[in-house]
């Protein structure tokens, strides 16, 4: 069994939430790296000495989120490090934030013209300033 | 019975197959087992999804063995019905015992015999013996395989007897207490087994226990009984995400309304108020529950939500009923 992975079945958290949030953290951290293979549901479960059902579920968790695959006669493969799925949604929720801000804006009685200009000018100040410096 | 199989087929094959929801390995309707006068179970209703691991909770003498006795046929309902792998308990025991394999608490295995002629009586009762199966598991165990039952230990009795009642190839495990009486280490070689060898395999198992923590570690499931009653059957997962207990402390003694309009929320269970400090014993959507405590007009100095282990879950569910009485 992997090391880095040490679940406590006694905790008031799930267990199958600790062994999503251990396994993301790996991949943050650079332990587990796109392509390598997690150990299979039988292994996991024999090895923590707990249900088989809450391995099932915590690696469809992390199907869901995109980080793992189950391929036939493979088993289950890192697919995704977690930068490349982080980044997509803090960007999804970037331009959720900016539906609100629209919408407050036309709450406020801005014009939509008012609001691009606006807009524009913001984007043209940052560039102009030579973008992020980093 | 033949959907019944496949079922628990499909589930040994495919990994990612969640086993819960779908079909249930047993029924339980409004069962009532009576000794005299006295109800042992009272009116007990709940299901066990197929290919879980269901932890069997209650205190002593809470109707725990009697129920598990009522589903393998050895003693008839006074009322109610139960279905085990779809088969009616009552006119249709001999398929049930066919397809469940058994370990009683006491596992009384006959002393006098060796394992091999206990194994050749145990043939003799079931149609799908499989004495690789048992042999494997014999081997797998460790134990002396000419040696005379009375002369294993506490521990290597409970490790033949799981062997045995793997031997019919069941469906389903049923066990009553299975490591009372264990230490430590043969309690976890226990588990294990059943987890790496039965539950990887789809198989259901239904063990009765009053030892949470190990209850807490191997179930997926979980039921509490008290007074042949149920008091709860949830997913374990489920449990301890939307239970949780939720400490308050106000600047100022909160008025009576108050703590009522506290009480009547739809997530909260109980509370116990001392001075300026509130307890809540939460349930479903604890976040929705805070946001509305918060935005209520009296100062709160502070605010926890504290997590609930098992322990914990019976405990406050025990302490409940207690109350209402």
């Amino acid at each position: 069994m992997p090391n880095w992975l040490d679940v406590n079945p006694r905790s008031g958290v799930p267990i199958y939430v600790q062994l999503v949030e251990q396994i993301k953290h790996a991949l943050e951290v650079g332990i587990l790296q796109p392509g390598d293979q997690l150990p299979t549901m039988r292994q996991l479960a024999s090895e923590l000495t707990i249900a088989p059902n809450t391995i099932v579920k915590a690696y469809d968790e992390l199907a869901n989120l995109g980080l793992i695959e189950s391929r036939q006669g493979v088993g289950t493969i890192v697919v995704a490090n977690l930068d490349g799925t982080l980044r997509k949604q803090q960007q999804e929720a970037l331009f959720q934030r900016l539906q609100v801000l629209v919408r407050d804006a036309s709450l406020l009685g801005i014009s939509a013209e008012a609001l691009n200009e606006r807009f524009i000018d913001a984007i043209a100040h940052f560039y102009q300033q030579g973008g992020l410096q980093l | 019975m033949s959907e019944e199989k496949g079922i628990s087929m499909a589930t040994a094959k495919k990994e990612s197959l969640p086993a819960h929801g779908q079909a249930a390995a047993i029924e339980i309707h409004g069962l009532v087992v009576k000794y005299g006068s006295k109800r042992a179970v009272d009116g007990l209703t709940f299901r066990v999804p197929a290919g879980t691991i269901f932890g069997f909770l209650g205190p002593n003498g809470s109707g725990k063995t009697t129920t598990i006795k009522t589903l393998l046929g050895f003693r008839p309902p006074d009322g109610g019905s139960a279905q085990v792998l779809g088969y009616d308990v009552v006119s249709q025991s001999l398929q049930v015992r066919a397809r469940v394999g058994y370990v009683s608490e006491t596992n009384s295995l006959y002393d006098f015999l060796t394992i091999p002629q206990l194994c050749a009586f145990c043939r003799s009762l079931s149609p799908e013996w499989n004495q690789q199966v048992v042999d494997r598991y014999i081997g797998l165990f460790g134990l002396p395989p000419r040696e005379k039952v009375g002369r294993l230990s506490k521990g290597m009795k409970s490790q033949l007897a799981l062997s045995l009642a793997l031997g019919g190839n069941p469906d389903l495990l049923i066990l009553d207490e299975p490591t009372a009486g264990l230490d430590p280490l043969a309690r976890h070689e226990f588990l294990n087994t059943l987890i790496s060898e039965v539950a990887a395999e789809g198989k259901t198992i239904f063990f009765s226990s009053h030892m949470l923590s190990e209850v807490e570690v191997v179930a997926d499931w979980v039921a509490i009984i008290r007074k042949g009653k149920l008091v709860l059957c949830d997913e374990l997962d489920h449990l301890k995400q939307t239970q949780k207990v939720v400490k308050l402390t106000y600047a100022e003694l909160l008025p009576v309304s108050e703590i009522e309009m506290l009480r009547s929320l739809p997530e909260v269970k109980s509370l116990a108020q001392e001075g300026r400090s509130v307890r809540l014993v939460a349930q479903g959507n604890v976040d929705t529950l805070t946001q509305t405590i918060q935005t209520r007009p009296y100062e709160l100095r502070d605010i926890e939500t504290v997590d609930l282990n098992l322990e914990d879950l019976f405990l406050e569910y025990m302490k409940e009923r207690t109350d209402d009485r």
